[in-house]
């Protein structure tokens, strides 16, 4: 029944030609990323990055298969063996660059925390469109708020700043979206930067070095400050045309760190310019657009709040992100969506686009 | 189908809009405004300009024998952010160069402080043997880099060492006023002798080359490369054999010897004691050294034939001698009889001789150096006419040499004495003065310009040390005439020739077979202890061709010590043909 008439008349053609063409773009950076001066190309990050993508499709597929109402209604589920996955993690999980995040899975490492950003919007989607009773009453936030707090709890332990700092705003705006009280959500998230001076003191020495040195990069310049510095000059280096593909001194000579994971950025940056750049922020806008008017379109309250909520995260990664390279952002590690290399965050973030494709598709049948 | 409320979502919308719309901003300000300020940082990441030294010329002596070579020395540094695991790093290295951990920890720690990725050196100048096994373990130890480098090498070590000078890192005052010329951290400059007076010929041009590095500093391309240009070479006046010989003669002793061509100044021999070995002034490990000789009370670094100011003592009857006869005070055939002392008023003033010398001529004056007989003469003369001649025959102001250490001396006169001591000349002074004491000092260069005027006919030549600079001859000859007639010098040397060639005179010790020999012999009394001895001559006394002079200080008597060395020096100087 899947590609029945009906369901592809809705189908967001946009929506999955402006994700394919970001992966394609992707990978030609990340061709560029992970080449060194003067050594021959590696094409092992190029063949793991395509099966990653493979298998992205293979998921995306089977989430628009079924009906997203049927997702929501097993969103319980999902979601809590995606908490477990998490809680697995902190007995067995494999530790990379002082964190634990990954589970190894044969050559691959699966990465739980990419998914629960998708399995928390389906959560909260479920949790409010269930519910017939207005959130706009205080005690009634009380709810969506475990559902925060145990992810938000778990990743911080991990520990990984980046997904709590995505986190935070999608359960916001998907409350204000579902229609809580303005004052109310503005009085919890004050009350909640109040608390970071507690909050302060359950970081880890390395997360606090990094924001301190997101406030000055040049207290550390050869430590936490480095890769911001680099990063900063990679970006700034490419000037209005870059250096062009391959030409980037910055990327080619490795100054950058994590230039094809977390700081892929720095290298379209450095080697495509201001006009590179401020394409792929335009593809990247174009895609947050869609899933909003996606959003808009649907009148389904679950529906319209899966899209809602996975508009919102990709749209703070994608800036948080994009920010971080340019220093107006603090380090916090989270990839950038569709290029990145990192198979987790690529099979993650199509399971999410199918998801709203899904919506897309059903918003209508009833 | 269109739901009726939109309102929010559009609100969210507009806040992301927002955010978007500030990235774009932010790149902007960093690509756009920015772009100059990170372009140049990203060049001055990976482009890297390595120096290469401009060796220094090099200094040959008369004959082309090379005296101050540069040899390559092997520096080890490491770039610290490239070292594997330190402990195995430590010890490996440690292990090879044969220097205790300690040190290189401290180079480490040192390391660690300095900015990215520059090398910092472990270790200066280790043997070639270690070098070629740490180059093979380069590979292995990442991190270790052997550098070349150029070092200067003082092949005499301290035999010379006056003419050479020294060398020492650039001071910051000094950089700064000189880094337009290409001087940089630690270049090395001329502090003494050659090394400082023709420092901007000897120092080479350094080029550089011009690298890619990576993240980590290593290289990955050559851009450029400007070749570096050597300094010019300089052939000195200087004979290596004389210039050892006089060495070591005067070793353990204090003194100077010089070596000169009477003709037209150039000298072959500058021997200065004590002396020190200007290796050490670039021996990383010279530093106790290098404090010990500037502390020295003896004053090693002191060029003593050019800053040593010295009574003359007997010398300076020769000066006395020319006066006497210039102005016709006295004549070949004056005689005044020497009865060993010489009464002025109350005052007794001794011959050296206790018994005296008898009836005496000007010519056995010189030969016996009797006192009586230039008391008599300096009475006659006086202070003014005894000063002047002093002055005609170069004392009193330096001899010009390029080496500019030089004292000018003193030349006592009434005047002088109004000036500084406040009070009048008195006839005893001059007396005194005929024999070389009282307050006269004199540096041996002068002295030997003296005896070369002698020797050569009345012509003050001006000393010089460099022959050659590069291709450029600058030996050109300049003297001053002293105006004394040939008699009155012909009359001189006579008296001299005795001094060697009677077996009663007081240069005898210096004779040398199948060689005339002219000499004065002196001994001047000092306050501080042991009188100094002194030696001037030249030969052959038919055609002079060479000039010496030889101070010991305090060595007693110079008919002996100093006599004894002239006559090795005259025998190397003929062996050698020279003369």
């Amino acid at each position: 029944m899947i590609y029945q008439k009906m369901l592809l008349r809705d189908f967001d053609k946009t929506l999955m030609a402006v994700a394919l063409l970001l992966f394609a773009l992707g990978l030609v950076f990340l061709m560029s990323a992970t080449s060194v001066r003067g050594q021959e190309m590696n094409f092992g990050y190029i063949t793991k990055q395509i099966v990653s993508f493979a298998i992205a499709i293979i998921v995306m597929l089977a989430v628009m298969n079924v009906d997203y109402q049927r997702l929501i209604d097993a969103s319980w589920v999902i979601y809590s063996v995606n908490i477990l996955m998490l809680i697995l993690l902190m007995f067995i999980g494999r530790a990379r660059l002082g964190a634990q995040r990954w589970f190894a899975l044969g050559t691959f490492a699966v990465q739980p925390s990419e998914f629960i950003k998708v399995t928390f919007v389906l959560a909260l989607a479920s949790y409010i469109s269930g519910r017939r009773y207005a959130l706009n009453r205080l005690e009634n936030l009380i709810g969506p708020f475990f559902i925060f707090s145990a992810p938000f709890v778990l990743v911080i332990l991990q520990p990984d700043l980046g997904t709590a700092s995505l986190l935070a705003p999608t359960l916001f705006i998907m409350l204000y979206a579902g229609g809580a009280n303005l004052k109310h959500l503005l009085s919890i998230g004050g009350a909640g930067i109040a608390c970071m001076p507690v909050f302060w003191h359950f970081l880890r020495d390395y997360q606090r070095q990094r924001l301190l040195v997101f406030m000055n990069p040049n207290t550390d310049p050869l430590g936490a400050g480095y890769t911001i510095i680099q990063s900063k000059i990679a970006v700034g280096s490419g000037g209005l045309f870059g250096k062009g593909w391959l030409a980037g001194t910055q990327n080619q000579l490795n100054f950058l760190p994590e230039r094809h994971t977390d700081f892929i950025f720095s290298v379209v940056g450095e080697e495509w310019g201001f006009v590179g750049g401020a394409l792929l922020v335009l593809l990247y806008f174009v895609l947050i657009r869609r899933i909003f008017r996606i959003a808009r379109l649907t009148s389904d309250t679950a529906g319209k709040l899966i899209a809602v909520g996975i508009g919102t995260y990709l749209a703070f990664q994608v800036v948080i992100n994009i920010g971080m390279t340019i220093g107006l952002m603090p380090v916090v590690g989270i990839p950038l969506v569709f290029i990145s290399y990192g198979g987790s965050s690529l099979v993650a973030t199509f399971m999410a686009v199918g998801l709203v494709l899904n919506v897309a598709m059903r918003r209508s049948t009833f | 189908m269109i739901p009726a409320n939109t309102a929010k979502e559009e609100a969210i919308m507009t806040m992301i809009s927002g955010m978007f719309a500030l990235l774009l901003l932010g790149l902007v300000y960093t690509q756009v405004l920015n772009y100059e300020t990170y372009f140049t940082q990203s060049q001055r990441n990976f482009i890297r300009v390595l120096p290469i030294d401009g060796p220094r010329g090099r200094i040959f002596d008369r004959n082309g024998r090379i005296l101050v070579n540069n040899r390559i020395s092997f520096d080890v540094s490491c770039v610290y952010q490239e070292i594997g695991p330190k402990d195995a790093f430590i010890k490996t290295v440690s292990g090879i160069l044969g220097v205790p951990a300690r040190q290189i920890i401290k180079a480490l720690n040192r390391a660690s402080e300095s900015s990215l990725s520059a090398p910092v050196v472990i270790c200066e100048d280790i043997d070639s043997k270690k070098a070629i096994a740490l180059e093979e373990l380069e590979s292995d130890l990442q991190g270790l880099m052997v550098e070349n480098r150029s070092k200067r090498d003082y092949i005499l070590a301290d035999s010379g060492a006056h003419i050479f000078g020294y060398l020492g890192e650039i001071n910051e005052e000094e950089l700064e006023r000189l880094k337009d010329y290409g001087y940089r951290m630690r270049s090395l400059i001329g502090r003494s002798g050659v090394e400082k007076y023709f420092n901007n010929y000897l120092t080479g041009i350094d080029g550089g080359e011009q690298i890619e590095v990576d993240s980590k500093g290593r290289r990955v391309n050559v851009l450029g490369l400007k070749e570096p240009v050597a300094g010019k070479d300089i052939w000195l006046t200087v004979d290596t054999r004389l210039q050892l010989l006089a060495d070591k003669l005067l070793a353990n002793k204090t003194g100077a010897i010089r070596v000169m061509d009477v003709h037209d100044g150039a000298l072959l021999a500058m021997a200065s004691r004590p002396s020190y070995d200007p290796n050490i002034f670039i021996d990383p490990d010279g530093g106790g050294e290098r404090l010990r000789l500037l502390r020295s009370p003896s004053k090693p670094l002191v060029n003593r034939a050019l800053g040593g100011l010295y009574p003359p003592g007997s010398i300076f009857k020769i000066v006395v001698a020319c006066a006497g006869l210039e102005t016709k005070r006295i004549s070949r055939s004056t005689r005044f009889v020497c009865p060993g002392r010489f009464s002025l008023g109350s005052a007794v003033f001794h011959c050296w001789k206790e018994l005296g010398h008898g009836s005496q001529d000007i010519v056995e004056a010189i030969k016996n150096s009797c006192n009586v007989f230039f008391y008599n003469t300096g009475r006659a003369l006086g202070v003014d006419t005894i000063e002047s001649y002093a002055v005609k025959l170069g004392f009193g102001r330096p001899a010009g040499i390029e080496l500019q250490e030089e004292s000018a001396g003193l030349v006592p006169g009434r005047l002088w004495k109004m000036i500084a001591l406040k009070d009048a000349w008195y006839e005893g002074e001059t007396v005194n003065y005929a024999i070389g004491q009282g307050y006269l000092l004199v540096t041996p260069i002068q002295i030997i310009r003296m005896t070369a005027a002698v020797a050569n006919g009345g012509r003050l030549v001006r000393p010089y040390i460099v022959k050659r600079i590069g291709a450029v001859d600058v030996s050109g000859m300049r003297f001053q005439d002293t105006g004394i007639s040939q008699e009155t010098l012909r009359i001189v040397r006579e008296g001299m020739k005795r001094s060697v060639q009677d077996d009663s005179g007081t240069g005898r010790r210096a004779r040398v077979e199948g060689l005339s020999i002219g000499a004065k012999t002196g001994t001047a009394q000092n306050p501080k202890g042991a009188p100094h001895a002194w030696f001037t001559g030249f030969a052959p006394w038919d055609d002079p061709k060479i000039a010496i002079v030889i101070i010991i200080e305090h060595g007693g008597k110079g008919g002996i010590g100093p006599a004894d060395m002239a006559h090795q020096i005259f025998a190397e100087v003929k062996d050698a043909g020279l003369v």
